[in-house]
C-alpha cells in the first residue's frame, strides 16, 4: 500500500460522511402501504406514506365501502353491515393493525417494510 | 523449476478438488429452492381466516391453499346451523329435522367433531356444552336487537340435556331436538385439521389466523412467529403482550368485541351453561398449545372461570400456558407462560 | 505459447468459479447485508489484470459469471444480471484506475470494490425499483473498503510469490 491508497481511503470515508450528512438532511419516506381485499382479490392499494387526505370507494359483499385516508392512517367511514364494527373501529397506521369488515368480506392491510408481529389476535 | 510449477499446479488441483466436493455437498445437504409466501385470506365461519405458508412450489402452494380453503368450507358448512347446503346434513339439518327421535346418518367428520364435542362437557365440568343451541339463539336474538335481557324462565326452557344426543356406529346420531351448537369448538378443530394437512402435504412453515384462533408452524426464518394479543380496553387496538412461538397454536377467548350494553351493563356473547348469562370474570383469555382444538375449548372454559379455578383447571393439562385479562383489568400469567413472551 | 496462455486463463477462470462458490457458501460473507461481499473471485481478476491484459480480465470475469450463473442461479436471472454488470462495472474501473492513476494493487482492488458496490446499488434501483436502496449507499461504500484491503492484499501476495513460476 502506498501513500495514493490512503488518500483513496480517506476521500471515500469522506465521500460517504457526507452522504450520511445529506441524508440526514431528507426524511425518510417510509414506504407504508394499505391494501385492501375483497374476497381473497386486491382490489386498492393506496400509499400511506404520501400522506393525502382522500376518500375511496371498493365494493364489498352487501354495498359499497367507503374508505377515508388521513396523514398517513386509513379507516372505513362508512359501510352497510348489521354492527359496523369496522367504521366504530376508527383509524389504523401501523404494519400489523388490520380492519376487517366480516360481513362485506373486506380487508384492509397495511404493508411496510419493517413488521414486528407476525399476526394479532383478539 | 519444473518441480515448483507441477508442485503448484497440484495443489490448484487441490483446492479445486476440495471447493467442488465441499459445494456439491453442500448443495445436497440444502437442495431446497427459494421459498416463498403463499396467503389466502378466505370467510367462513363467521370469521375472517388468513393463511400463509411458504413454498419452493407455485404449484403446489396454490393447490394445497385450495385445498385448505376447501376444507374450511366443508367443516363451515357442516357446522352451520342457520343455512342448508345440497346434499350434506349438516347441523341445520338435523335441527330442523321432524324425525329426529330416529338415528340419522351424517358425514364422519361432523360425527367425530360432535363426539369431540360432547366428550368435553365432562371434562369441562359442564362449561363446555354443545347442546346449548336454542340458549344461544335467544342470547343472540336480544344481542342483534341491543334491547333488553331474556329471562331466567325463558332460558332454562330452551336449555336442552347433552345426553340426549346420541351417537352410534361412527356416522349416526339420534338429536331428540337438540339445537347443536359448535361455535366454540369448530373454528380451532378445523385449524388444526388444516395443520395436519399441511404438514403431512410437507408444508412446515406456516401461519393461519382464524378470528382468535392462531397456529404456527416454522418460522420463515430462523427465528419465532411473533403474536400480539389485543388489548382489551385500548380503543385504538393496541397490543397489551408479543407471544413468540413456533409449532404452537395461541387461541384468545374475549368478550369485548361481540357485546351489547344494557341498563349500564355489557353481555357479550360467551355465555355460562350453568348460570345460562355470561359471566363476568374476564375481559379476554389466551391459551398457548401445542393443540389448537384443544387451546379453543380452554380458551372458552377458562375465560367462564375465575383465576383461581382456572389455574387449578390446567393442572391437569400438559404444555397449556395462559395470561387472563381479567375484568378488573388485571393480568395473569401461568407459572410458564414467561417462555413464550417476547422481548 | 498460446496454449500455455489458454491453460493458464483457464485454469484461473475454474479457481475464481471455486472461489465464488465457497463465498456463497457462508451467509457471513455473503448475503447477511444487500450488496454486500468480500468478492474472493475478485482476487482472480485483479491478478489477470496484472499480470496478462485488461481483455483477459474481461474475459475471465464475463465467464466467470456465466458459469457461475449457471450453476447457481440460471442464466439471464435477477441475480445473474446483477452480477454481470457488477463484474463489468468493477473491472472496467480497476482497469481505468490502473491506468490514470498510481495506485497500488491495494488501492485498485478498493477500487473495484467500490465500483461494485455501486453497480448493484444502480442495479437495484433501476431493476427493481428499489429506491430506498439509496440510503444503504454509504454504509456499503464504507464496507467496500475493508472488503477491498482484504482482496488487494490477498491479490499482491499471489502475484509476488509466482511472479517467476506461472
Amino acid at each position: 500500500m502506498n501513500k495514493n491508497d490512503f488518500k483513496l481511503i480517506f476521500g471515500i470515508i469522506i465521500i460517504c460522511l457526507i452522504f450520511i450528512i445529506i441524508m440526514n438532511f431528507i426524511p425518510k419516506n417510509q414506504a407504508k402501504i394499505a391494501k385492501i381485499y375483497h374476497n381473497n382479490e386486491l382490489v386498492l392499494k393506496i400509499d400511506l406514506s404520501l400522506k393525502e387526505n382522500k376518500k375511496y370507494v371498493v365494493d364489498g359483499d352487501k354495498g359499497k365501502v367507503k374508505i377515508v385516508t388521513k396523514n398517513g392512517k386509513i379507516k372505513v367511514e362508512e359501510e352497510n353491515s348489521d354492527l359496523h364494527l369496522c367504521s366504530k373501529q376508527g383509524y389504523i397506521e401501523n404494519t400489523y393493525e388490520t380492519i376487517i369488515c366480516l360481513p362485506n368480506k373486506v380487508v384492509i392491510e397495511i404493508e411496510g417494510k419493517k413488521k414486528d408481529i407476525d399476526t394479532v389476535i383478539k | 523449476m519444473q518441480n515448483k510449477i507441477n508442485k503448484i499446479i497440484w495443489f490448484l488441483f487441490l483446492v479445486l478438488l476440495i471447493g467442488l466436493i465441499i459445494y456439491i455437498g453442500y448443495d445436497n445437504l440444502n437442495k431446497k429452492k427459494r421459498e416463498n409466501e403463499y396467503v389466502k385470506k378466505i370467510f367462513y365461519m363467521d370469521t375472517y381466516i388468513y393463511i400463509k405458508i411458504y413454498s419452493n412450489n407455485k404449484d403446489k402452494a396454490n393447490k394445497i391453499l385450495n385445498n385448505v380453503e376447501k376444507i374450511y368450507k366443508e367443516y363451515h358448512e357442516l357446522t352451520d346451523k342457520y343455512n342448508s347446503y345440497e346434499g350434506i346434513n349438516n347441523l341445520y339439518y338435523l335441527k330442523n329435522n321432524k324425525n329426529n327421535k330416529e338415528y340419522i346418518e351424517i358425514d364422519k367428520r361432523l360425527y367425530e367433531i360432535i363426539k369431540y364435542g360432547k366428550s368435553w362437557y365432562k371434562k369441562s365440568g359442564g362449561l363446555i356444552d354443545i347442546s346449548m343451541g336454542d340458549v344461544l339463539d335467544i342470547w343472540k336474538k336480544y344481542r342483534d336487537n341491543k334491547n333488553g335481557i331474556p329471562n331466567y324462565e325463558e332460558l332454562q326452557k330452551a336449555k336442552n340435556n347433552i345426553e340426549n344426543i346420541v351417537l352410534k356406529d361412527e356416522n349416526k346420531i339420534k338429536n331428540n331436538h337438540v339445537n347443536i351448537d359448535l361455535g366454540s369448538i369448530a373454528k380451532g378443530y378445523t385449524t388444526k385439521i388444516v395443520g395436519e394437512y399441511l404438514k403431512k402435504n410437507n408444508i412446515n412453515k406456516f401461519l393461519i389466523n382464524a378470528g382468535g384462533n392462531v397456529l404456527v408452524g416454522d418460522n420463515f426464518k430462523n427465528k419465532k412467529y411473533t403474536i400480539g394479543i389485543e388489548d382489551p380496553n385500548s380503543k385504538t387496538k393496541d397490543i397489551f403482550k408479543i407471544v413468540t412461538c413456533n409449532n404452537m397454536a395461541v387461541v384468545t377467548s374475549g368478550g369485548y368485541e361481540r357485546y351489547y350494553e344494557y341498563e349500564g351493563k355489557k353481555y357479550h356473547h360467551i355465555i355460562d351453561p350453568n348460570t345460562l348469562f355470561p359471566t363476568n370474570y374476564m375481559k379476554s383469555v389466551t391459551v398457548v398449545t401445542d393443540d389448537s382444538a384443544l387451546g379453543d375449548i380452554l380458551s372458552t372454559t377458562l375465560f367462564l372461570m375465575s383465576v383461581e379455578d382456572g389455574k387449578k383447571f390446567i393442572e391437569n393439562y400438559d404444555n397449556v400456558e395462559v395470561i387472563w385479562y381479567t375484568n378488573d383489568d388485571k393480568q395473569v400469567m401461568s407459572k410458564g407462560f414467561k417462555k413464550y413472551i417476547y422481548e | 505459447m498460446e496454449t500455455k496462455k489458454f491453460i493458464r486463463l483457464s485454469m484461473l477462470l475454474a479457481i475464481s468459479i471455486i472461489l465464488n462458490l465457497i463465498e456463497n457458501l457462508f451467509p457471513f460473507l455473503n448475503g447477511t447485508i444487500p450488496g454486500v461481499k468480500i468478492g474472493l473471485a475478485n482476487i482472480i481478476i485483479i491478478y489477470v489484470l496484472f499480470t496478462n491484459s485488461f481483455m483477459d480480465a474481461l474475459y475471465v470475469s464475463i465467464l466467470r459469471v456465466i458459469i457461475v450463473g449457471l450453476l447457481r442461479t440460471g442464466l439471464f436471472s435477477i441475480t445473474f444480471i446483477f452480477s454481470l454488470i457488477g463484474a463489468i462495472i468493477s473491472l472496467l474501473s480497476m482497469a481505468l484506475f490502473k491506468k490514470i492513476t498510481k495506485l497500488s494493487i491495494v488501492g485498485i482492488s478498493i477500487i473495484g470494490s467500490v465500483f461494485h458496490s455501486l453497480g448493484q446499488i444502480i442495479c437495484s434501483i433501476i431493476l427493481l425499483n428499489n429506491i430506498h436502496m439509496i440510503y444503504y449507499f454509504p454504509f456499503i461504500l464504507l464496507v467496500s473498503i475493508p472488503t477491498g484491503i482484504v482482496v488487494g492484499i490477498i491479490s499482491k501476495t499471489l502475484i509476488d510469490n509466482t511472479k517467476d513460476i506461472l
